[in-house]
C-alpha cells in the first residue's frame, strides 16, 4: 500500500506534463486505441502543454511590466492577460477529475440520444473541454466532484439542446446540412443575441439599419492576421508604456511570435487527441446504427463565411477600445482576438447577416466576455498555477472557459449559493425547452400548410 | 514534392485532423507531401506557394489560383474516403 501511495505522490509532485500524458493513456486504453497509440498519443499532449508553458512564460514576461507600465502611464487598468483558450484548454485537460468529467459529457450525450432528447452526436472529444472547465473550476472552488461533475453534466446538456435548435440557423444560412455546432465558444453568443435581435426588430427606426462594407478585406484584413495583431498590438502596447523604440520595436515582434506559437502548441494537443477521438467517434456510430442524427462538429468549420469575417474585422478593434474603456474590465484582449468569429458567428446566421445588427450584437457579446473574464480571473489564474502554469505575479483569463456567458452563469450558479441558483437555472432552461419545442412544432406544422396553400392558389 | 495547404475557421483544432489524415492517406500510398496549417483568413496571402488547397469550411470567395477541396466530410466521417482519393488525385 505505501508503495502504491508513493508511486502516486512520486506523479503528482511531477505535475501536470506527466499526469496529462497518464491520464490521456489511460482514456486512450478505455477507448479501446492500442498501448503504443495511446501512449504516443498522451506524450504528444505532454509535449504541447510543456510547449504553451513555455509561450504564455514569454508572453507574461514581456507583456506583463508593459501592462503594469501602461497603468502607470495612463491609468488603464488591464491588468489580466488574455492568454488564450488554447492555454485554458490546456489546464482543462491537466486537471485531475478530467477522466470523469470526459465521460460523463458523453454518457450524457448517449443517455439523451437513447431518451430522444436531443439529436445531436458530440464526439468532438476535444471541444469537450469547454464543458469541462466549468465543472472543473466549481470543483477547484467547492472542493466537491460532485458538484463539479453536475455542473458539467448541466453544461451538456444545455450544450447539445442549443446546438440542436441552431442546427436549422447552420443548414440554412452557413450551407451545411447534417450537422450542429455544439462548440460552447460560438453557441454561448446565442444567450445575448437571440433576445438582443428581438429587441432591436422591435425598436422603430433602428429595425431598418442594414448596411454592407465591400472588400472589408481589403482594408481591414490585417486585423484577421495573427502575425499582424501580435505586431501591432505589441507596439501599442509598448509605446503606451513609454518604452524606448527599440523596445517597442522588439516588444512588437515578440508578441507576434507569441500569436503564432501558442496555436501551434494548440495543434499538438489536437494532434495528441485525435486517435482518442476517432476511436470515439466508431465506438458511437456502431452503437446507434441507423439512427438519423446531427453530428456534432468543430464551429470553426463555419467561421470562413465572408459575413462572419467582415463582421469580426470590425469588431475585433472596436473590442479593443470597447476593452480600455468598458466599466468594470480589466482584461487586456490579446490572443482570443483570433478567435472573435467563433463568438460571432451564430450571431451573424440569427440576424441573417444584417452587417449593423451583427456588429451590435457582437459588442454586447465581446463586452460580456471581458467582463466576465475580470470577475472569473483570480480563480481561474489560482487553477491555472496549481497545474503548473508558470505566470509569476498577475492574472490570466481567455475569451473561453467561464467568460463565455452560458458558462459563467452555469458557474456562478454552483457557487453562488447552489440550493437557490442551480434549481433556477434548470427551471429557466426547462422553460425555454417547453417553449422551444412548441416553436418547433408550429414551424413544422407550418411548413406542412404552405405547399397545401401553395398548391390551391395554382 | 507537392504542397498542400489546409485551412479552417483557427488553424489549430479542425485543420490538425484534416492534415493528419491526409498525411497519413499520402504515406499509405506512398506520395511524399508538405501539408502546412493556416487559418481560412490567411489563405489569399499563402495560396500561391501551394499546389493545393483544402478547407474544412466552405470556402466563398477570394481569387486563388490553386485548385480547391472541400474536407467537411473528413470531419463528419460521411464520404470520407472519397474526398481523400480526391486530395490523392491532386497530389500523385
Amino acid at each position: 500500500m505505501q508503495i502504491v501511495y508513493s508511486i502516486f505522490n512520486t506523479i503528482l509532485d511531477a505535475g501536470a506534463v506527466v499526469m496529462l500524458p497518464i491520464i490521456i493513456t489511460v482514456i486512450g486504453l478505455i477507448f479501446q486505441v492500442k498501448l503504443s497509440k495511446a501512449f504516443r498519443s498522451g506524450l504528444t499532449i505532454g509535449i504541447g502543454f510543456a510547449g504553451i508553458n513555455l509561450v504564455i512564460n514569454m508572453m507574461k514576461s514581456n507583456l506583463g511590466p508593459a501592462a503594469q507600465a501602461m497603468v502607470e502611464n495612463f491609468g488603464i487598468k488591464l491588468d489580466i492577460l488574455d492568454v488564450g483558450w488554447g492555454a485554458i484548454a490546456a489546464v482543462t485537460w491537466s486537471s485531475p477529475i478530467i477522466a470523469i468529467l470526459i465521460f460523463c459529457i458523453l454518457l450524457t450525450n448517449i443517455v439523451m440520444l437513447l431518451l430522444k432528447a436531443t439529436d445531436t452526436l458530440d464526439v468532438d472529444i476535444w471541444n469537450y473541454h469547454h464543458m469541462a472547465i466549468v465543472g472543473i473550476m466549481v470543483y477547484y472552488v467547492s472542493k466537491n466532484v460532485a458538484m463539479g461533475i453536475g455542473a458539467t453534466v448541466i453544461m451538456a446538456v444545455i450544450t447539445f439542446k442549443l446546438s440542436d435548435w441552431t442546427a436549422p440557423l447552420v443548414e440554412d444560412y452557413f450551407g451545411i446540412p447534417g450537422v450542429s455546432l455544439p462548440t460552447v465558444s460560438a453557441l454561448s453568443s446565442i444567450i445575448i443575441a437571440a433576445p438582443l435581435n428581438w429587441l432591436l426588430d422591435r425598436i422603430p427606426g433602428i429595425n431598418k439599419i442594414n448596411f454592407e462594407i465591400k472588400d472589408a478585406k481589403k482594408y481591414l484584413g490585417f486585423f484577421g492576421e495573427p502575425t499582424m495583431m501580435g505586431l501591432i498590438l505589441g507596439c501599442g502596447i509598448g509605446a503606451l508604456a513609454k518604452y524606448p523604440v527599440s523596445k517597442i520595436m522588439s516588444l512588437g515582434v515578440n508578441m507576434a511570435a507569441v500569436m503564432v506559437l501558442i496555436p501551434k502548441m494548440t495543434s499538438l494537443f489536437m494532434e495528441g487527441l485525435m486517435p482518442i477521438s476517432e476511436a470515439a467517434k466508431k465506438f458511437t456510430k456502431e452503437k446507434f446504427k441507423g439512427r438519423k442524427f446531427l453530428i456534432g462538429l468543430d464551429a470553426a468549420v463555419v467561421v470562413g463565411n465572408p459575413d462572419v469575417i467582415t463582421t469580426s474585422l470590425i469588431v475585433i478593434p472596436l473590442t479593443i477600445l470597447m476593452a480600455a474603456v468598458l466599466p468594470g474590465n480589466r482584461v487586456l484582449p490579446f490572443a482570443d482576438l483570433a478567435v472573435v468569429t467563433f463568438r460571432v458567428a451564430m450571431v451573424v446566421a440569427l440576424t441573417k447577416g444584417n452587417l449593423f445588427k451583427n456588429i451590435v450584437i457582437g459588442l454586447f457579446c465581446t463586452g460580456a466576455i471581458l467582463l466576465a473574464g475580470t470577475a472569473t480571473a483570480p480563480v481561474l489564474t489560482q487553477l491555472a498555477t496549481s497545474v503548473g502554469l508558470n505566470l509569476g505575479d498577475g492574472m490570466i483569463t481567455s475569451f473561453a472557459a467561464t467568460s463565455l456567458t452560458l458558462s459563467f452563469l452555469v458557474y456562478e450558479a454552483f457557487i453562488t449559493k447552489p440550493f437557490i441558483f442551480v434549481p433556477l437555472l434548470i427551471a429557466v432552461f426547462a422553460g425555454v425547452w417547453m417553449f422551444m419545442s412548441r416553436y418547433n412544432k408550429k414551424r413544422q406544422a407550418a411548413a406542412q400548410v404552405t405547399p397545401a396553400v401553395k398548391g390551391e392558389m395554382i | 514534392m507537392k504542397k498542400i495547404l489546409v485551412a479552417c475557421g483557427n488553424g489549430i483544432a479542425t485543420s490538425t485532423v484534416v492534415a493528419t489524415k491526409i498525411r497519413e492517406k499520402c504515406e499509405d500510398n506512398g506520395v511524399a507531401i508538405s501539408v502546412t496549417q493556416c487559418k481560412l483568413l490567411e489563405v489569399e496571402s499563402k495560396a500561391e506557394d501551394y499546389d493545393l488547397l483544402v478547407t474544412t469550411g466552405k470556402f466563398t470567395g477570394g481569387d486563388v489560383n490553386i485548385p480547391v477541396v472541400g474536407a467537411i466530410s473528413l470531419l463528419t466521417g460521411i464520404d470520407e474516403e472519397e474526398t481523400l482519393d480526391e486530395i490523392l488525385s491532386y497530389v500523385k
